[in-house]
């Protein structure tokens, strides 16, 4: 009984901690690679995110200069599912909390 | 449906074609693009990975089987809408490996550019650096030809 009730206290804590991390506005950011070319970083953003030419472009070139982009921002869910998607086109994507809430 | 077919030099692709033989069998078991998302849970980070890997095994194979008995006969290979875009992330994935794996020291500059000296490199190096700018070639020739069919804002 002890045991259960240790479990029963400790295992709720957890997840309110864990949902406490993931809750708020996640940024997805690409990070600049030296091999993918400027064309496909343009076209998998298009097909990804569904912008135009122009916002594409503008995204990819920031990678190219700056090193990043954040290219969309919501909940951590869809952020992660963009982000796995991203890694199958083999750009290199990573999570970001907005820490300004 | 739109269908695209490359005409190749089979003499100068096919030495290649071990390059990327032997690139795919690196990438079996590792991701091109290892995973960066922190705070995934470990199930689901498996999950992930597993997904990744079988999707990118699976285009590599796409890719491979590609230069068959008629790219051999006469130097075609074929492509279409529904294959395009796992070709073009298979060459992605093996471009990403040559360059960790074989290309490490080369300047980024340099590469980026294609500005290197062929003759200055050594044969074995050459065919690397070869089948480097051939998948790049690969993947702008797709993405033009797709290009050419979907409406641009």
């Amino acid at each position: 009984m002890i045991g259960v009730e240790a479990r029963t206290s400790v295992a709720p804590e957890l997840a309110t901690k864990t949902e406490t991390q993931l809750a708020g506005i996640w940024h997805v950011i690409v990070l600049n690679d030296p091999v993918n070319l400027m064309s496909y970083v343009v076209m998998v953003l298009r097909k990804v995110f569904g912008f135009n030419d122009t916002k594409s472009r503008q995204h990819m070139l920031e990678v190219h200069e700056a090193g990043r982009s954040m290219v969309w921002s919501g909940e951590r869910e869809p952020a992660e599912a963009y982000a796995h998607t991203l890694h199958q086109w083999h750009l290199t994507a990573v999570l970001e909390r907005d820490e300004t809430d | 449906m739109k269908r695209i077919e490359v005409r190749l030099s089979v003499t100068v692709v096919a030495p290649l074609l071990d390059v990327i033989r032997e690139m795919a069998e690196s990438l079996s078991d590792n991701l091109a693009v290892p995973l960066q998302i922190d705070d995934l849970d470990e199930v689901m980070s498996e999950t992930w990975v597993s997904e990744l890997q079988t999707a990118q095994n699976a285009e590599l194979d796409l890719l491979l089987g590609m230069f068959d008995e008629e790219f051999f006969r006469d130097g075609a290979i074929q492509l279409d809408e529904d294959n395009a875009d796992r070709v073009i992330r298979a060459c992605a994935a093996v471009r990403l490996r040559l360059r960790s794996e074989r290309l490490a020291d080369m300047d980024e500059t340099m590469l980026e550019r294609g500005d290197v000296a062929m003759n200055e490199l050594p044969e074995s190096r050459r065919n690397v650096f070869m089948c480097y700018l051939f998948l790049a070639t690969m993947q702008e020739l797709i993405i033009q030809h797709l290009e050419m069919g979907s409406p641009k804002s």
